[in-house]
C-alpha cells in the first residue's frame, strides 16, 4: 500500500493512531537494529537506580547498573530511535488531522499529542536538551534533526500538548490515552518542574475518576485492565507482533540475555524492611541460583497470573505506566510541595490508602520526604519510577554515590544523563552536541 | 586399399622458418600427428584423404593425397588470425577490432577446479576482477567485484549474461562448469554500456557450448576430492599451554585450571566445526549435427560436502539445445536448462562455537560424567547421562578436596549458560530447494547477406523453498523455543530482444551495426510462516507447532525497456571506432527519472597493420585503443530476499524487497497494536518515499595498449581507467529523530582509478615440451570525491559491536575509523589473566594523538581500508610429452580487515579480563580494542590457487580400440598454500560479514578458506 494518499479520512486516521501505539509496544525480537521501545527501558531507568543489575554483570547490559554507559551503547540508541519513532508515528497523525471529520478531530489530536508528549517527556528526562521534531521532517532537515533544544522548551512543548489532550480527551478508552491519563502525566510533568500546585489540582481530578486500588497488590499485575491502570501499554500472549519479551528477559536464561533486571542487595533491603504485602509480590529467589533474586511483577508464564504464554518470550503483560496508586503518591508529593514534610490531611489522606492495602494500617500521622520517596520505592519497584524519582526529589546524587561507592560502581553526576547516541553524533558531522561525561 | 606414409616439413610463408607444433590431421578421422622441433611430420594415409594443417596464427591448409610420398607446405600467417571471435553485447567482435577492455576466458580446464560453482573457478583468471570467497559454505556465493567497488548501493556486483541473455547472478550457483565454452568480462563502460543501467558493475557474459557438425561426441568428466579448511593457530587455545604458562609467571596453579585439566578434555573446537568434505562432480554430454541442425545436451551432477559441520550441497544440472537452419534464410533453435540445488547449511555461526573452552566436551561419557553437578540450576541436570550434550554449566561448584561435585559451592569454571555449540549446530536443520528454469528460443531471419532479424525470447523461473528446524535440543530454551521456518519464493523472470543486425564490407572498410529493443520483466512473490513450540523433533510440520508465531506474504514486479543501438567500423583493419547508445526506462524510478541514456564512444588504431610496421620481425601486433563511456545501476539492496547470502543473525531475513523495488513510492505496511485487551490494525509508514530518485550514473574513460611481438610469443595488454561514479544511489544512515534511521538517496561521487595488466609468454613450444606463462595484475585506487552533506559521516554496522566506519572525501568510502593503540595493559592489573582459556583482555591503552592529555573522539583517525591495493596471479602451464601440469600463484595484497572475529574467540567480554579500576594507572587512556586498530589487520594473501597435473594416453593406445579420441586422468589441488600477514589471526581474509557499502570490510571470525585435493578423468568418444 502506498502513503501517498492515505490518513485522507477518519477510519485511515484512526489507523495512524494504532500505529502510535504499536511504536510503543516495540518489537518483540533479538536483533539489535529493531526498535525494542517499551520492552528496553529498564535498562535506562530500573537498571540506573539502586533497583535492578544483570545477573552476570557482564557486556553491554552491566554498563547501566556500574554507571559505565558509553556513547556506542546499543540499548540508549534502540530506545531513542524508538521513541523518536514513535513521535514520528504521531507527527504523520498530528500533520493529516485536517482530513478527519469534526466529530473525531479533537479525539485524534487528543490520543496523538498524549502518546507524543509521553514519549518527549521520556527522552528529556533521559537525555536530557534534545531535538524538538514537531512535525514529519525530510532527511535533509539536518538542522532541526541535530540540533538540541533546551530541555525547558521541551517542557512547554510537551505542556502543550498534553494541554490539548486533556481537553479533546475522554474517559472512555482506559487504558490508552485518557483524559485521566492525560491529567496525571501532565500533573508529574508539573510536579518534575515544581509546579506543585498545578499538579495537585489534576491529580485532584484524577481522583474523581473512579480509580480505585485492588485490595490484592498481586492483582494489579496479573490483572489486565483493573480499576487501577490509568495508562498502560498493551501486549497479548503467543502473538510475535503484539507480546513483549522483557518479562522472559529478567527471568534465568530463557531469553536472549541470562537475567537481566535482577533485584539488587538494596532494593530486597528496602523491600524486606517496608514493603508490607507488597514484598512476596515484588521479589523472589531464582529457582535456579538461588543467590540471585528475581522481578515476581510481570512473570510471563502464568505462574502468577492469568494471561499465559506458551513461549514466556511472547509473554501478554501489560506495561503499566500510570497506576492509581502512583496518583495517590503523587498527590502527596504535590501537597508536599517540595517541603520536608506534610501533615495536611488530604495528603495523609492519599497515603493511607496506598499504606492500607500493604498492610500498614495504622494511621499516619504525618509523611516527611524521605518516607514518601521510600514508599514509593516499594509501592512502585520494578516498574521504571525509580531513577525518575531520584532525580524529582533532588536525591539522585546522594543516592547513587553512595549505592555506586558501596557496590564498587562508578557514578559521576553526569550519569543522571544518559549518552546522545553515538551513531547520531557520528553522522551529524559536527552539529549534534555530546552529553558531559561520554567522550 | 593401401595405405603409405606421407611426410614433409611445414614452414612459414615470412622467413622459411620451421614451424613446431603444427597439428596434422586427416579430415574427418580420428588420425593426427604433430609436427616436431624442425617442423618435421609423417603420417600414416591412403589416397584420396583430406590433410588438414593447421597452426594458432597462420592460415590453414589442406591438401589431397594423390599418391605423394613427400607432402611441404608453406603456412601464410594470417592477419585475422588475432580473430579469435569475441562476445561482446548483443553481437560478436574480431578481437583485432576490439576497441574496448574485454577478457575472454576460454574454459579449457576450468571445469577440473573442484568447485561447486562456475564463479567460484573464475579466480585469478582475469585482471581487474576480484573474486573473494567471502562465505564459505558449499555453494554459496563469492563476492564479485570489476575494477573496485564503484557503485556503492549494496549490489555492487556484475551483470551475468548467458548466451545473450540477462540472467539472475544466482544463475551461476546452477550452472554447470563443463557447459560452459567460455566467459567474456566486459569490464570498461564503453564495453558494458550496451547493457546501460546495468553495466555499472561491469559484466560477465558466458558462452555455453553448442553442438558441432560432424560426428556426435560423446564427453564424459568426472572429479572427485576431499576439502578440508585452513584453520588459524591463532584461535587454538589448550588448556595445557594455558597451565603452562600460569604456573611459570605465578609458581602455581589456580583451582580453575587444575579442575578443568581434570575434566580431561582439551579440544581445539576448530577440528569440529571444519569437518571436511569431498567433493565430487559427473558431466556427461552428447554434441553433434549436420550441417543444418545441431544439437547439445548435457546432464551433471555435483556433491559438494562442504568444510563446515551440517553443510552440503547437491547440484543436478540438464541442458539440451537445438540449433536449427530452416532454409538459408530463416534459423532458429531452442535451449533449456533445468536445474536443481539442495543445500543443507551451516545454521550457526563459526565464532560461537569456536570461543568455547577446550575443557568442554562435546558428549558426556563414562568418564567426564562423574564431574556433572546434579544438583546446579534448580537440579537441571539431575538426570544426565552418558551421551548428552555437555553444557558448561554442568560442571560447575566442583569440590577440588574431595574430588566430587559440591552441593555447596565449589570451583566454578563456566562462562555461559548457552547450550552446547555443537548442539546449536548439529540440531538444526536448514535447508534451501532451489528448482530453476532457463530457457530461451530466437528464430534468425537473414533478410539479404547483410542484415538480419533476429528475436529472441528467453526466460527463467526460479523457486526457492527454504526451510529450517531448530529442534529442542538446539537452544537452551527447550521445546517452546523448537521452531519451523517455511519460506517459499518465486520469480519469473522474461526477456524479450529484437534485433537488426547489419554487416558489411566496402572495400577496406567494416561496418557492424545493431539496433534493438528489450523488454524485460520480474515477478515475485514471497510468502513465508513460523511456528514455534514443538514437544519433540519427531515432528515438524507446521501444524503440529504450539502456534503459529508469524506468516508473511507480498508480491513485487519489476520491469525494464529499452532501446539499443550500436555501430563499428574499422578502415583497412587499422582505423576503428565505435559508438553505442542505450536508452532504459525502469519501474524503480519516479516519473520524472524513469528514462537514463548511456552513450560510449571508442576509438583504434592497429599499429601494426600500417606499413611501415608490416614486415616488422619483433611486433606482431600493436593496438592503441581509447574508449569512454557511460553506465549506470538501478540495483538498490536495503534488503535482501537472495537466499544465498547469509545474514548476521542467522534469521531468515525478507528484506525489504518492497522498498527495493518501489523505492519513490511511500509504502505503508500493516501494523498491530492491544487497545482495550483486542488486537487493532493499523498502518504503519516503512520509508521515506524519494520521487526524485534517479539512476546512479558511472563515467569511464580507458586507454589500453594491445600487443604481441615475435609471433606473439609475447603479448598482452596495458589498461588504465578511471572511473568516476555519481548520483550514487545509497541507503543512507540518517538521524532517528526522522523516525527512520536510512533512507534511499542519490549521494556522492566515488573513483575508481587502476591499471591492468595481462602478459602471455610462450617460452618454449616444441612437439614434446611447452611451456607458456599468463600474468595478470591489477591495482585500484578507490577514493570518495564528494558526499556532499554527509561527508565525514561515522557509521557503525553492529550497534552492539559499534567499530566506527568513516565517509570521508579524499578517503576509501568506507575506512576504518577508531583509535590507535598505544600498548596492550600489564599482565598484572588483570583480574585474572588465565581465565577463560584463551582468553584476552578487551581493552587497551591507546593514543592522545592531539596530545591534548585526553583521549576523545578528537583522537580517532582513519585506521585503514578494506580494499586491496594490488592484485595478481600467475600461472604456469608445461606439457611434457603425454604430460601435462599447470600451476597459479594468485595474490592479494593491500587490504585490510576488521576482525571482529577476534573480540569473541578471544572473550574479549569476560569481566575477568578487566584490569582492575583500583590499581591500573592511565585509565583515561584505555579503549576497548574494539574501537581501535586492534582488530584492524592487513588482509593480504599468496595462495596456490590450483595445481593440476595430467596425463593424457597416448592417441595410438586411445585410438587401437576406436572407443576414446581422448582419455586424461589427472589430479588437481586448490589452496595447497595459502600464506596471510603475520597479524592477521583469522582463517580468511577473504571473509566478509557484511558488504554493507559505507561500511565495508568487516569480518566476524567468518569461514574458512579450504584445501581441495582432487583426481579426475575426462573421456571423449
Amino acid at each position: 500500500v502506498s502513503g501517498e494518499d492515505y490518513y485522507r479520512n477518519d477510519q485511515e486516521l484512526e489507523k495512524g493512531v494504532i500505529n502510535i501505539y504499536d511504536g510503543l509496544q516495540g518489537e518483540n525480537s533479538t536483533s539489535s537494529n529493531d526498535n525494542h521501545s517499551t520492552q528496553v527501558e529498564y535498562y535506562l531507568t530500573e537498571m540506573r537506580s539502586d533497583n535492578t543489575r544483570t545477573k552476570s554483570q557482564e557486556g553491554e547490559a552491566a554498563q547501566f547498573e556500574s554507571y559505565d554507559v558509553q556513547a556506542v551503547n546499543g540499548i540508549v540508541y534502540d530506545y531513542y530511535r524508538s521513541f523518536y519513532n514513535v513521535i514520528y508515528r504521531a507527527n504523520v497523525v498530528i500533520e493529516n488531522l485536517d482530513n478527519a471529520s469534526d466529530a473525531n478531530r479533537a479525539k485524534f489530536e487528543g490520543e496523538a499529542k498524549f502518546l507524543r508528549a509521553y514519549a518527549y517527556f521520556n527522552l528529556v528526562r533521559l537525555f536530557g536538551d534534545i531535538p524538538l521534531i514537531d512535525r514529519v521532517v525530510s532527511p535533509l532537515e539536518k538542522e532541526v534533526q541535530f540540533t538540541r533544544v533546551s530541555a525547558s522548551s521541551i517542557y512547554d512543548f510537551i505542556i502543550s500538548d498534553l494541554e490539548t489532550a486533556v481537553v479533546s480527551l475522554d474517559n472512555n478508552y482506559i487504558p490508552k490515552a485518557s483524559r485521566a491519563g492525560a491529567q496525571a502525566l501532565l500533573a508529574k510533568v508539573h510536579l518534575t518542574l515544581g509546579n506543585y500546585t498545578d499538579a495537585q489540582v489534576l491529580l485532584e481530578s484524577v481522583m474523581q475518576g473512579g480509580f480505585a486500588l485492588q485490595s490484592n497488590f498481586n492483582d494489579v499485575f496479573y490483572k489486565e485492565r483493573n480499576s487501577e491502570i490509568i495508562f498502560a501499554i498493551e501486549y497479548l500472549p503467543n502473538l510475535s507482533d503484539d507480546s513483549q519479551n522483557f518479562s522472559a528477559e529478567w527471568l534465568n536464561a530463557v531469553g536472549r540475555t541470562v537475567g537481566v533486571n535482577y533485584v539488587t542487595t538494596e532494593a530486597r533491603a528496602a523491600l524486606d524492611a517496608m514493603g508490607g504485602e507488597r514484598t512476596q509480590y515484588s521479589y523472589r529467589q531464582d529457582v535456579d541460583q538461588p543467590t540471585q533474586y528475581q522481578v515476581a511483577k510481570y512473570f510471563p508464564n502464568g505462574e502468577l497470573g492469568p494471561d499465559y504464554a506458551s513461549d514466556p518470550r511472547l509473554a501478554g503483560n501489560d506495561w503499566i505506566v500510570l497506576r492509581y496508586a502512583d496518583v495517590l503518591l503523587m498527590h502527596v508529593e504535590a501537597i508536599m510541595a517540595g517541603g520536608s514534610s506534610t501533615s495536611a490531611a488530604a495528603a495523609l489522606s492519599s497515603f493511607q490508602k496506598v499504606r492500607d492495602r500493604a498492610g500498614f494500617t495504622d494511621p499516619v500521622t504525618s509523611i516527611t520526604k524521605q518516607e514518601l520517596l521510600d514508599e514509593r520505592r516499594v509501592e512502585l519497584a520494578f516498574e521504571n519510577q525509580r531513577f525518575f524519582d531520584l532525580v524529582r526529589f533532588g536525591v539522585a546524587q546522594e543516592v547513587l554515590s553512595s549505592f555506586s561507592v558501596d557496590n564498587g560502581y562508578n557514578f559521576q553526576s553526569t550519569d543522571l544523563l544518559l549518552p546522545i547516541p553515538q551513531a547520531e553524533i557520528g553522522i551529524s558531522n559536527g552539529l549534534l552536541q555530546q552529553n558531559p561525561g561520554y567522550n | 586399399q593401401d595405405s603409405f606414409i606421407v611426410s614433409g616439413t611445414v614452414i612459414t610463408g615470412v622467413d622459411n622458418e620451421p614451424i613446431p607444433g603444427v597439428n596434422v590431421i586427416i579430415v574427418n578421422s580420428t588420425q593426427g600427428v604433430t609436427t616436431d622441433f624442425d617442423g618435421n611430420y609423417s603420417l600414416e594415409v591412403k589416397n584420396g584423404d583430406v590433410l588438414q594443417f593447421s597452426y594458432i596464427g597462420f592460415t590453414s591448409q589442406t591438401v589431397i593425397v594423390n599418391g605423394q610420398r613427400t607432402i611441404n607446405v608453406t603456412l601464410q600467417e594470417d592477419a585475422n588470425q588475432l580473430d579469435e571471435v569475441v562476445v561482446i553485447g548483443y553481437g560478436t567482435s574480431k578481437k583485432s577490432h576490439l576497441t574496448g577492455s574485454i577478457s575472454k576466458v576460454v574454459n579449457e580446464e576450468l571445469d577440473q577446479i573442484p568447485v561447486a560453482r562456475v564463479d567460484d573457478a573464475l579466480v585469478g583468471q582475469v585482471s581487474g576482477v576480484n573474486i573473494q570467497q567471502t562465505s564459505g559454505e558449499a555453494g554459496s556465493a563469492p563476492t564479485i567485484r570489476i575494477r573496485g567497488t564503484g557503485s556503492i548501493t549494496g549490489d555492487s556486483g556484475p551483470l551475468v549474461v548467458v548466451d545473450g541473455a540477462v540472467v539472475d547472478s544466482d544463475f551461476l550457483g546452477s550452472m554447470d562448469m563443463n557447459d560452459v565454452e567460455s566467459f567474456e568480462v566486459l569490464k570498461d563502460a564503453a564495453s558494458a554500456s550496451i547493457f546501460g543501467s546495468r553495466g555499472g558493475n561491469g559484466v560477465i557474459m558466458i558462452t555455453t557450448k553448442r553442438g558441432k557438425e560432424g560426428r556426435t561426441k560423446f564427453s564424459f568428466n568426472t572429479y572427485g576430492g576431499y576439502k578440508s579448511a585452513r584453520q588459524s593457530d591463532s584461535y587454538y587455545f589448550s588448556v595445557a599451554e594455558t597451565a603452562e604458562r600460569e604456573l611459570a609467571e605465578t609458581g602455581s596453579l589456580s583451582d580453575k585450571t587444575r579442575y578443568m585439566q581434570l575434566i580431561g578434555t582439551d579440544r581445539d573446537w576448530q577440528d569440529v566445526i571444519f569437518d571436511g568434505g569431498f567433493i565430487t562432480n559427473y558431466a556427461l554430454s552428447v554434441r553433434g549435427g549436420s550441417e543444418k541442425t545441431k544439437f547439445s545436451t548435457s546432464f551433471s551432477y555435483l556433491h559438494d560436502e562442504g568444510v563446515l559441520l551440517t553443510d552440503d550441497f547437491k547440484k543436478y544440472n540438464l541442458n539440451l539445445r537445438v540449433d536449427t537452419k530452416l532454409s538459408d534464410k530463416f534459423s532458429t533453435g531452442v535451449s533449456l536448462t533445468p536445474s536443481y540445488t539442495n543445500t543443507r547449511r551451516f545454521d550457526g555461526s563459526t565464532h560461537d562455537i569456536l570461543r568455547q573452552p577446550p575443557w568442554l566436551p562435546l558428549y558426556l561419557d563414562e568418564y567426564n560424567i562423574q564431574f556433572v553437578n546434579r544438583t546446579r540450576e534448580g537440579g537441571a541436570y539431575a538426570d544426565a547421562k552418558i551421551g548428552d550434550y555437555a553444557v558448561q554449566r554442568m560442571f560447575d561448584d566442583y569440590d577440588l578436596e574431595n574430588g566430587m561435585p559440591s552441593t555447596g559451592s565449589g570451583t566454578d569454571i563456566s562462562d555461559t549458560s548457552n547450550t552446547n555449540p555443537a548442539a546449536k549446530v548439529l540440531e538444526r536443520e536448514r535447508r534451501d530447494f532451489k528448482f530453476k528454469l532457463y530457457g530461451s528460443a530466437y528464430g534468425q531471419w537473414n533478410i539479404t547477406d547483410d542484415l538480419n532479424f533476429r528475436t529472441n525470447f528467453a526466460g527463467d523461473f526460479q523457486n526457492t523453498k527454504r526451510t529450517r528446524w531448530q529442534g529442542v535440543l538446539a537452544s537452551r530454551n527447550g521445546a517452546a523455543a523448537a521452531q519451523s521456518d517455511f519460506i517459499q519464493h518465486n520469480t519469473i523472470h522474461l526477456v524479450w530482444d529484437n534485433f537488426l543486425s547489419y554487416n558489411k564490407e566496402f572495400g577496406k572498410s567494416e561496418i557492424s551495426a545493431i539496433a534493438g529493443i528489450s523488454a524485460e520483466g520480474w515477478k515475485n512473490d514471497y510468502s513465508s510462516m513460523t511456528g514455534t513450540g514443538y514437544d519433540s523433533d519427531l515432528v515438524q510440520s507446521i501444524n503440529n507447532a504450539t502456534l503459529i508465531s508469524s506468516a508473511t506474504q507480498f508480491e513485487y514486479e519489476k520491469r525494464l525497456l529499452s532501446y539499443v543501438g550500436r555501430v563499428n567500423y574499422a578502415y583497412d583493419n587499422r582505423y576503428l571506432a565505435s559508438f553505442s547508445i542505450r536508452r532504459d526506462g525502469s519501474s524503480i524510478f519516479g516519473s520524472n527519472y524513469k528514462y537514463g541514456n548511456f552513450p560510449a564512444a571508442s576509438v583504434g588504431w592497429n599499429v601494426s597493420n600500417e606499413a611501415f610496421l608490416e614486415n616488422s620481425k619483433a611486433i606482431s601486433n600493436l593496438k592503441f585503443r581509447f574508449s569512454w563511456g557511460v553506465t549506470g545501476n538501478d540495483r538498490l539492496n536495503t534488503g535482501n530476499v537472495n537466499p544465498n547470502v547469509s545474514d548476521g543473525n542467522n534469521t531468515i531475513s525478507t528484506g525489504d524487497a518492497m522498498i527495493d523495488n518501489y523505492p519513490y513510492l511511500p509504502l505503508l505496511d500493516a501494523s498491530t497494536a492491544v487497545i482495550n485487551g483486542a488486537l487493532a490494525g493499523g498502518f504503519n509508514p516503512i520509508n521515506i518515499a524519494n520521487p526524485d530518485l534517479q539512476w546512479e550514473r558511472s563515467v569511464e574513460i580507458n586507454p589500453g595498449i594491445d600487443f604481441g611481438f615475435y609471433n606473439n610469443v609475447v603479448s598482452g595488454s596495458v589498461d588504465y581507467y578511471k572511473r568516476t561514479s555519481d548520483q550514487l544511489l545509497l541507503n543512507n544512515p540518517i538521524s532517528a529523530t526522522t523516525g527512520f534511521t536510512e533512507a534511499l538517496v542519490n549521494l556522492g561521487e566515488v573513483q575508481n582509478e587502476g591499471f591492468e595488466v595481462e602478459l602471455r609468454v610462450r617460452w618454449i613450444t616444441k612437439e614434446n615440451f611447452s611451456w607458456n606463462t599468463a600474468f595478470i595484475a591489477s591495482h585500484n585506487e578507490n577514493t570518495l570525491t564528494d558526499f556532499a552533506a554527509s561527508n565525514g559521516q561515522i557509521q557503525n554496522v553492529d550497534t552492539k559491536r559499534a567499530a566506527e566506519w568513516i565517509n570521508l572525501e579524499g578517503n576509501p568510502i568506507s575506512s576504518f575509523y577508531g583509535w590507535v593503540v598505544d600498548r596492550d595493559i600489564p599482565t598484572e592489573y588483570i583480574r585474572d589473566p588465565y581465565h577463560p582459556i584463551g582468553a584476552e583482555p578487551q581493552d587497551v591503552y591507546v593514543k592522545d594523538l592531539n596530545g591534548d592529555g585526553l583521549i576523545d573522539d578528537d583522537d580517532k583517525a582513519i585506521i585503514g581500508n578494506p580494499y586491496p591495493d594490488f592484485i595478481w596471479s600467475i600461472t604456469n602451464n608445461f606439457t611434457i610429452g603425454s604430460f601435462d601440469i599447470s600451476f597459479m600463484f594468485q595474490g592479494s595484497h593491500g587490504a585490510e580487515i576488521r576482525n571482529m572475529g577476534d573480540q569473541y574467540l578471544f572473550n574479549h567480554f569476560g569481566s575477568s579480563q578487566d584490569f582492575d579500576p583500583n590499581t591500573t594507572p592511565d585509565q583515561g587512556f584505555i579503549k576497548e580494542k574494539i574501537f581501535t586498530n586492534d582488530i584492524v589487520q592487513d588482509a593480504s594473501y599468496i595462495a596456490l590457487r590450483n595445481v593440476n597435473i595430467g596425463f593424457n594416453f597416448p592417441k595410438d593406445w586411445t585410438s587401437r580400440g576406436n572407443v576414446f579420441t581422448n582419455a586424461r586422468i589427472y589430479a588437481a589441488g586448490q589452496n595447497l598454500m595459502y600464506l596471510t600477514a603475520d597479524d592477521y589471526t583469522g582463517f580468511n581474509p577473504e571473509s566478509i560479514d557484511n558488504t554493507s557499502p559505507t561500511a565495508y570490510g568487516y569480518q566476524r571470525a567468518g569461514s574458512p578458506i579450504f584445501r581441495t585435493i582432487s583426481i579426475g578423468l575426462n573421456l571423449d568418444f
